[in-house]
Formats: C-alpha cells, sequence, structure tokens
C-alpha cells in the first residue's frame, strides 16, 4: 500500500508541476530571490565582521581619539599618560586641514571645493593607527608620493600613479598616487573627514605654505573595558578637547554601519518576499486543492489516510522549496561578491572560512523551513474534509455561504460587469487579501520615500537643523583672525540700509554636568533666537539669561526635559541654567545646545550669521556682494545651503526613491499577474457559463479590471493613508536616530496622490489585461459537457 | 415552415498531439425548422454535445458552414458570435451550471440585464412569471446551494428563457435528475415548445427523447438516421407507444 501511495504521489507531483508550470516557476522565483537574498545578507555581515576584524588588527586602531583644533601643549599630554595607568599608547597626529578649493584631483583642472570632505594631510604614523594600502600593509611614501582615501578612489576613478596637486596662491605641489588608504577612523563615507598620507619631508613643506593644523590625541589602553572612564578622565584633566572624541566602538559602529543597513535592508527585502511567497502558496494550494476536491474524496473514500494525502500535497511544496532554496544558496555563492565589493573594497577581502558557507546556509534553511511550515498550517484543512461531503459538493473549501450583499435585481449599475466585478472584490475580499495587502504595500513603499523627498527638498527643512528660515546665510570657520572678521562682518551688515533684520550666532564649546556627574563638551549657539524663530517640540526659544534649549537628541542623552535644571561652566564658573525648550537637530551630529551666555573667543568653533533682505532687494546680487566683502566665507540662501549641506543625502535619497517606486511597481505588476493568472484558473468554469450565456471575452475582461482597479483603489486608498501616519512616524523614528523626531511630511499633492497612483493603475490595468487575455482560451465546453 | 438552422458539410477535427487528429464530426447535413423539438441520441462519444457546441457558435468547426436565422455564423466574429447567443439562443446543461456567486433570482436575469433589450423593470417582471410557471418562485431570494437539483434545473430552464431565444439547446438536461423531476422538467420544454420556440436537445434518455418530434441518431460523429416521431401533446396517453416505437427503433439502429 505504502509502495503504491509513494508511486501515486510521484506521478501526481509530476503532472500537477506540469499543470501549473506558470506559478510552479513563479513560486520556485520567489523563494529562490528570497533564499539568495537572505543567504547574501547574511553573508555580508559574516564578511564585514571577519573583514573588520582584520583591519582593526592590522590597523591596530586606537581606542580613545580626542579631535582638537588650535594650540596643544604635549608635554600636559604626556604627563597625563604617565600618571594614567589605563593608557598603553599615546600619539598626537598634527593634520594639516586643506581646503577643498586648494586641491585638485585626477588630472582635472577642478578644485574640490565642492567636496562635503573635510581633507587633511597626515604623516605615516609611527606606533599604531596605521594607514594601510588595499594589500592591509602599512603605507610607505617616498617624496613626491602620497596616499589617496578609497573613498577620492571612488569618487573621482583615480588610479595609481596618476597626478594631484596641492595650490596656493603661488605655492603649488605635484603627487603622484603610491596606494589608496584603508583608514580605520575615516574610511566610511559618512565620516566627513579623509586623511591624505605623503612623506615626512613633503608634510613639512605643505604645512609651510597651506592650511592650518588639526590634532588627533590619540590612545590605546590597557583595558578596553574601561573606555568610558577614561573618557570621563580625560575630560575632567584640563587637555586640549576643542573638537569631538571618538572611541573604539564607535569606529567599529561607523565601519559596520553602511554595509550593516544595506545588510538589514536586504534582509527586509527578503522577509517581504518570503511573506509573498507563502500568501501565493495559501492561494495555489487553495485553488489546487478546490480543482482536486474530488480527487480528494475518492482517495479517502477508497481508504488512503489524511497523512498520505497531505504527504501528496506536501512533496510538490517540499521539492519547490527545497530546490529553490538550494538554488538560491548556490546562486549567493556565485554572486555574493557583489554585495561584499564594497567591504572588500575598504575593508580588504576577508579570507573564506567555514562561517562564510554554514552560516549562509542556515538562512537558507530558515527560509525553507518557514515555508514547510506554512504548508502544514494550510494542509490542516484536509482533516475537515470527509469523503461524502467532498463526493457530494463537489467544489468549494471556502464555505461561502449566502452572504451576498449585492443583488443584481437591485443594483442601479447600468453596467452588469462592473457590477460583477465590484461584487466579487466584496463578496470575496478574503481570496483579494493578498493583492489588496501587496498594494498596500507597494502605496506605501512609493509614497513614503516621495514624500520624505519633498520634505528634505522643501525650504521648510532647515528647521529639522536647528535653525529657522532666512534669505541669506554666512558661516564662518575657524581662522586665525576669524574673531575680528566676525566684528567686521556685524558691522559691514548693520549699516547696510537693504537689510531688514539679522541674527548674529555663535557657537562655543561649553562644558555641561551629564547625567553621569562628570563634565562633558557641548556646542552651545549663542545669539538672539527670537529673530528667526524656529519650531520647538517642546518649550520655546531661550528669552532669558538662564534659559538653555537642547536639541532633542542631547536631552535625551542628559534624560533631561523642559523646566530641568542643567549646570555648566560658563568661564570658571559653575551656573544652573533652566531647559526651557527642545527642538530638532540634524546637524552636527544632532547633539547642540541654544542659550544666551557670554562666550570665551577661545572657545568658538564658528560663526553664523541670518539675515533678511528688504522687500524689492534681489537675493542673489546681495549674495555676490557680501561673497565678495566677507571671502572666504560661505555666502548661501536657503536653497542652496540646503541642498549644499544635504546635497549628498538629496541625490542618495532620489536614487532610494526611483528605486522604490520600480521595486514597488514591479512587485505590484508581478504579483497581479500571478494573482490574476490563477484567480482565471480559479474561476474556469464561471467564465465558461458566462460565455455560454453570451457574456463576450471583453464583457468578462471589463469584470477583471473592474476587479483589479477596484482592490488597486482599496490598495491606494490605504497605503497613502498609511505612508501618511504610519510611514510619518516611521521616518520620524529613524530621524531621531539624528536627531529630529517630529518629522512632518511636506506633500506635493500633484505627484503623491496623482502621479504616483497613476503610475500604478496604469501598471496594474496593462498586466490585468495581459493577464486577462487567457480567458480566450477558457470556454471548453466539450470538457465540461462530456 | 422555414428553416432556423442549415448545416452543410459540417466537419470538426480535433488535433492530439502533433502528428494525430481525431475526426469527431464527419460531413454532417442537417436542417431544422422553425418550432421543432428534436433530440439527438448516439453512444458516448459519437459527437452528440460536439454537434451541439458547434451549431451554436459556442466552439469552433473545422469545415463547412452553419447558417442561424439565415445568418451564416463561420464568418462571425468572437464578440458578434457572443451577441447572437445572447440575443436568440438559450442553453440548459447537463449540471444547471449556474453562477455560484449569485441567487436564483440574479442568475435568471443576469443575461437580460447584459442584453439590455428591454427595461430592468420588465425583466423583473417577466422573470417572476417564468418562475412562476416552471413553480420555483418560492425560492427567488434563495442562494443556489440551498435549491435542490430539481429546481436548479428549473432555474437554469428560466434562465435560458429570459431574453425569449429563438432556440433552446439542452445538453442532457435531465441528466441528473430523477424520474419525477425529468418529468417536470420536460413537460416544461413542451410548453416552452408548444409557443413557438425551437428546442434541440442531447439526451441518452428513451423517455425524454420520447417527448421531443423528432430524433437525429448519431454514430461515430456522423448522423446516421433521423426519425421523426410526431408532437407530442402535452399529458398524451400514448406516450407508451412512443416510447415504444422509439425503442424499436433505437434496437434497430444497435443502440
Amino acid at each position: 500500500m505504502r509502495g503504491k501511495v509513494n508511486n501515486m504521489i510521484g506521478r501526481m507531483l509530476k503532472k500537477d508541476l506540469l499543470r501549473n508550470r506558470i506559478i510552479t516557476l513563479t513560486l520556485s522565483a520567489f523563494i529562490m530571490l528570497s533564499s539568495l537574498l537572505i543567504a547574501s545578507a547574511v553573508g555580508i555581515m559574516v564578511d564585514l565582521f571577519v573583514s573588520m576584524d582584520k583591519l582593526f588588527q592590522k590597523s591596530n586602531a586606537p581606542h580613545f581619539v580626542q579631535m582638537h583644533s588650535g594650540e596643544i601643549d604635549q608635554r600636559l599630554i604626556d604627563k597625563f599618560s604617565f600618571d594614567n595607568e589605563l593608557v598603553k599608547e599615546q600619539q598626537t597626529v598634527e593634520m594639516i586641514n586643506i581646503d577643498g578649493s586648494n586641491i585638485f584631483l585626477n588630472e582635472s583642472q577642478r578644485a574640490e571645493n565642492e567636496s562635503v570632505m573635510d581633507i587633511s594631510f597626515v604623516k605615516q604614523n609611527p606606533s599604531f593607527d596605521f594607514l594601510l594600502n588595499l594589500e592591509n600593509q602599512v603605507i610607505k611614501v617616498s617624496q613626491g608620493e602620497i596616499g589617496v582615501p578609497i573613498y577620492y578612489m571612488q569618487q573621482n576613478d583615480l588610479n595609481i600613479g596618476d597626478k594631484i596637486w596641492v595650490a596656493n596662491g603661488n605655492f603649488k605641489k605635484e603627487f603622484m598616487i603610491k596606494a589608496f588608504v584603508r583608514d580605520v577612523q575615516m574610511n566610511p563615507s559618512i565620516v566627513s573627514s579623509k586623511r591624505f598620507v605623503i612623506n615626512d619631508q613633503d608634510w613639512n613643506i605643505v604645512k609651510a605654505n597651506i592650511g592650518e593644523s588639526e590634532y588627533l590625541i590619540e590612545f590605546l589602553l590597557t583595558d578596553l573595558d574601561k573606555i568610558t572612564e577614561f573618557e570621563s578622565m580625560y575630560q575632567s584633566a584640563d587637555l586640549p578637547q576643542k573638537g569631538p572624541k571618538i572611541t573604539y566602538s564607535l569606529f567599529k559602529t561607523l565601519n559596520a554601519l553602511s554595509e550593516g543597513i544595506v545588510a538589514l535592508v536586504i534582509v527586509l527585502i527578503s522577509l517581504l518576499l518570503i511573506a509573498i511567497a507563502i500568501l501565493c502558496i495559501r492561494f495555489t494550494m487553495m485553488t489546487t486543492m478546490e480543482e482536486d476536491y474530488r480527487e480528494i474524496g475518492v482517495m479517502k473514500g477508497i481508504g488512503i489516510q489524511s497523512k498520505d494525502i497531505q504527504k501528496l500535497y506536501l512533496t510538490k511544496y517540499i521539492v519547490i522549496a527545497a530546490v529553490a532554496s538550494i538554488g538560491g544558496f548556490v546562486l549567493s555563492i556565485f554572486v555574493g561578491h557583489i554585495f561584499t565589493a564594497n567591504i572588500a573594497l575598504y575593508m580588504g577581502t576577508a579570507e573564506k572560512t567555514v562561517l562564510h558557507y554554514f552560516v549562509p546556509l542556515i538562512g537558507t534553511m530558515v527560509v525553507f523551513i518557514a515555508v514547510l511550515f506554512y504548508c502544514q498550517l494550510v494542509l490542516r484543512k484536509f482533516r475537515r474534509i470527509t469523503a461524502i461531503e467532498a463526493l457530494r459538493a463537489g467544489s468549494s473549501l471556502d464555505n461561502r455561504q449566502s452572504w451576498r450583499v449585492f443583488k443584481l435585481q437591485k443594483s442601479k449599475f447600468p453596467n452588469v460587469n462592473v457590477f460583477l466585478g465590484i461584487k466579487d472584490v466584496f463578496e470575496r475580499f478574503k481570496v483579494y487579501g493578498l493583492v489588496c495587502f501587496v498594494f498596500i504595500l507597494s502605496t506605501f513603499i512609493i509614497i513614503v520615500p516621495v514624500n520624505f523627498l519633498n520634505t528634505v527638498e522643501s525650504p521648510g527643512f532647515i528647521t529639522y537643523m536647528g535653525a529657522g528660515k532666512s534669505d541669506i546665510r554666512i558661516d564662518l570657520q575657524q581662522s586665525m583672525d576669524v574673531g575680528q572678521r566676525f566684528t567686521d562682518m556685524q558691522y559691514y551688515i548693520e549699516n547696510d540700509s537693504t537689510v531688514e533684520k539679522y541674527s548674529a550666532l555663535v557657537t562655543s564649546t561649553i562644558k555641561i554636568l551629564n547625567s553621569e556627574g562628570t563634565y562633558e563638551n557641548i556646542n552651545v549657539e549663542i545669539g538672539d533666537f527670537t529673530v528667526f524663530p524656529l519650531e520647538y517640540l517642546k518649550g520655546s526659544a531661550p528669552k532669558h539669561k538662564n534659559d538653555i534649549a537642547l536639541s532633542y537628541m542631547k536631552a535625551n542623552e542628559l534624560e533631561k526635559n523642559v523646566g530641568d535644571v542643567l549646570v555648566l561652566i560658563v568661564n570658571g564658573q559653575k551656573q544652573e541654567l533652566t531647559i526651557c525648550g527642545i527642538y530638532q537637530d540634524i546637524s552636527n551630529g544632532g547633539k547642540t545646545a541654544k542659550a544666551l551666555l557670554p562666550y570665551d573667543s577661545k572657545n568658538i568653533l564658528w560663526y553664523v550669521v541670518n539675515l533678511d533682505v528688504k522687500t524689492g532687494v534681489d537675493v542673489n546680487e546681495k549674495i555676490e556682494e557680501y561673497k565678495k566683502v566677507f571671502y572666504p566665507a560661505k555666502v548661501t540662501d536657503m536653497d542652496e545651503y540646503l541642498s549644499q549641506t544635504l546635497g549628498t543625502t538629496i541625490n542618495q535619497l532620489k536614487v532610494v526613491t526611483v528605486s522604490s517606486i520600480v521595486i514597488a511597481i514591479s512587485i505590484a505588476v508581478l504579483i497581479t499577474g500571478m494573482f490574476f493568472t490563477m484567480l482565471i484558473a480559479k474561476d474556469a468554469i464561471q467564465i465558461t457559463i458566462m460565455k455560454s450565456l453570451g457574456f463576450s471575452n471583453r464583457d468578462i475582461q471589463v469584470q477583471y479590471i473592474t476587479r483589479s482597479l477596484l482592490v488597486l483603489l482599496i490598495g491606494i486608498v490605504f497605503g497613502t493613508f498609511i505612508a501618511g501616519t504610519l510611514g510619518q512616524e516611521l521616518v520620524s523614528l529613524l530621524g531621531s536616530f539624528m536627531g529630529a523626531s517630529n518629522i512632518k511630511f511636506v506633500v506635493n499633492s500633484l505627484v503623491s496622490y496623482i502621479l504616483c497612483p497613476l503610475l500604478l493603475i496604469i501598471a496594474v490595468t496593462i498586466t490585468t489585461l495581459i493577464n486577462s487575455m487567457e480567458i480566450k482560451k477558457r470556454g471548453d465546453f466539450k470538457i465540461k459537457a462530456e | 415552415m422555414k428553416n432556423i438552422l442549415e448545416v452543410k458539410h459540417l466537419n470538426k477535427t480535433y488535433s492530439i498531439g502533433k502528428l494525430e487528429s481525431q475526426h469527431v464530426l464527419k460531413d454532417i447535413n442537417l436542417e431544422i425548422k422553425e418550432g421543432e423539438f428534436v433530440s439527438v441520441m448516439g453512444p458516448s462519444g459519437s459527437g452528440k454535445s460536439t454537434l451541439l457546441y458547434n451549431i451554436s457558435g459556442m466552439d469552433k468547426f473545422s469545415s463547412g458552414s452553419v447558417v442561424f436565422a439565415e445568418k451564416d455564423i463561420s464568418t462571425m466574429s468572437e464578440e458578434a458570435l457572443s451577441k447572437l447567443r445572447l440575443n436568440t439562443m438559450g442553453f440548459i446543461f447537463q449540471q444547471s451550471n449556474l453562477l455560484k456567486n449569485l441567487n436564483v433570482f440574479d442568475n435568471i436575469i443576469l443575461s437580460a440585464y447584459l442584453a439590455k433589450s428591454e427595461s430592468r423593470k420588465k425583466i423583473n417582471k417577466r422573470a417572476i412569471e417564468l418562475m412562476r410557471k416552471t413553480g420555483i418562485a418560492e425560492i427567488s431570494n434563495h442562494d443556489i446551494t440551498q435549491a435542490s437539483g430539481g429546481q436548479l434545473q428549473r432555474v437554469s430552464i428560466c434562465r435560458a428563457l429570459i431574453n425569449n431565444p429563438d432556440i433552446i439547446f439542452g445538453d442532457e438536461p435531465t441528466g441528473a435528475l430523477n424520474t419525477k423531476a425529468t418529468n417536470e422538467v420536460m413537460e416544461i420544454l413542451a410548453d416552452i415548445n408548444q409557443s413557438g420556440t425551437t428546442i434541440m436537445l442531447v439526451t441518452h434518455d428513451v423517455k425524454v427523447a420520447a417527448k421531443t418530434e423528432r430524433i437525429l441518431f448519431m454514430l461515430d460523429g456522423q448522423i446516421v438516421s433521423d426519425k421523426y416521431l410526431g408532437k407530442y401533446e402535452k399529458g398524451e396517453n400514448d406516450i407508451k407507444i412512443r416510447e415504444e416505437r422509439l425503442l424499436m427503433w433505437l434496437s434497430r439502429m444497435g443502440f
């Protein structure tokens, strides 16, 4: 008996696979793709960790780094290091900051003045924090040679042997690219500083001619677990700290972040594909079982156990899932390097270990097991079918009863086909659930990035950067005579009759008492915040001398709220300030403050002047004027400032948006195609009956297009609603990691509510139309008759 | 009487695979007059249903011509054939073949609403009248799962009649019914025929065929005999004689 059953299973399996060729192929494709993606994503992670470990080891990464701009006293640092038993080794790296307008890459005559990166020239480090070449060896450069960060190799398409120049006035120096630099500290593109390595003699020449120095005060510690402790010690000591501090764990996070996000996104897409595959399986299984209802009855009638019948159906899906999962895994071995190419470039090629194959295989197996588990769930229905019931009813697993809301007799619809389409969607909504879900998802995937992009591109986005809206913004960076220039600038603007109003803001480093009871530095913007008001999440702008407003992230970090008291050291004196407001700020790491304090001119980081011109004054002309007068200050209007500051983000976001649209439309088209192929197969008898009554192919096509458009419309309405609510929350949640926790979408109605839905409607209608051609093939009356 | 249907040299071939083919209808020539009640008999696989579907435009024949109500259907487009079926033909199948998502009443009125030849009010009125005549008025609002086999077949008769067709085709319309229900359905069909509608049905049942006016006997894709029994009058006492005559004729055919 068992042998016969197995034999029968084999025959039925073959028949079934052939019968549903398209469905089998699509299903396999889904499972294979999700298995490929999971395996690749897991592969990326393994590769990332292995490669990163190797890079950190080879470059001997520092454990704590304090950046500092301004003078330093190395003796004090040496004393601190000598006295502190946590310090294993210390080195101070002097970096010459080169302005983008002074460097020319790739033989182009165009300077890098639009570059968002801070460029600096360094010597190779003597004892740790080595700058490595692409073979992970310590770079050694002779005179006239240079090591260029990988970032520029990618951006400017550079090759070994290419020439680059630095120039400033009469000074010009040429370098030949000897190597590309893997820099454990500044590798990732999200880190906005990049180090070039040159020979010691060259370095001295450049230093004498261009730029100013900035220092990296680096430490290797004896105990990695005590970094936080060391950090407090350093901050409490009177040591240079005009700049951000970075720890070992932050280096790791920064290095892992970009690739980690890629892996995460791939995992999410893969989960989505599995969800879709599973829903498709449910649908196919139900359809097949419905078609085979009588056979199931007969099999039960002749005494084959439910278990064996289940096996029969399960075998098919085991075969599909196994072949597809393994296919995906094998494919991932061949195409995996596409995903890990960036890791290989930035961190070096990790040697393939057993882990590289084993962990992705586990990922693949998870996909396989998830699919099988779901099949088992669906197959439980078998137990409920009795032989007699199956033989008598001869159809229908979905025990639809007389739930008939739409009656033709009572309908006022002039078109019978449109009526039938609508009726079917509402009365069999369970069947359409899957496509409806996919349409909601597709709409969501399209609308959220579109709305977010529009929000980032709108001038109002400045409010998320902790600044009010103004016509012109002038940025003055740290330099020797910056204080004087700032005073001159204020005087000039004060006496400019075309200026409506202005506010001068100074950002200074001030010490505050943190929640752990130690002092830490914070960038505080000082000035009049009422001239260009900012929207506050809670409370309002500082108006009194003892008011302070905190950025969202800083307030969170300090665990403070409006009304709480904050202790600061101002001019060497302890001072208590009350938190008057919390605002959103994604600039400067998102941790800033605003107050009306007196400032120490030695501790100033930068100056900003915002101003509005009087009506009738041409803003662009004013900008040109100020650019000349205040050179080298950066003078921009709000749009330009935003596009300069967020330019790369906006460009990346554009790519993300376009990809989202393409992915969403592809998913919608694929699922619509699959769904209607299955639905038409399932409805074959009904179609035949309608044709016999005199319904033409076109009549029936209208019914199916009505169905797909109605479901799509429901999907679009819900999708758009969820995008506006949940999507906005999601973006705010992501934004809160950067400092903006309450992002409100600025919606371009034409694009979001008309063009995007239209795109989906066109894609889905065409797909349904193509699918409904299948109707022509249905209607073999002969088969039904005899 | 005019011919409602003229079939000349009709052939139908099914291809099986690339090399083989099966000749299912072989050079059929047939004329059916308006108001005739014709049944087609013959063993399984003789081509009865195929003939029905080919002359009603539901299937495409390989060669020959079919002229229905003076229109050559072989040259008609799919769209035109649908329209022809909608407005001039009614179908009754062995299984009632009703649409399962519509209730009894909606199943009956559906094709009339599609044809739009009358106001919906008039259509509804006629549907009620047809249901009353066929004795299913009380199940008008029922779901089709709540009706018996005999009732469902009457629903499909009402549906076939709703557009006042010139001809009704039946493919074993009583095949799934018990004797009582078969008799009731045949009485209804006889009534319809008496009011002037042409009926052509395929059947295995001698009792059913005995109530029709003319019997075609098919064998191996050909009409091998054409027997005229004469009009059956409803409630006729000599039905037994008609059945016996038919049986004798059939036994001569080797059926």
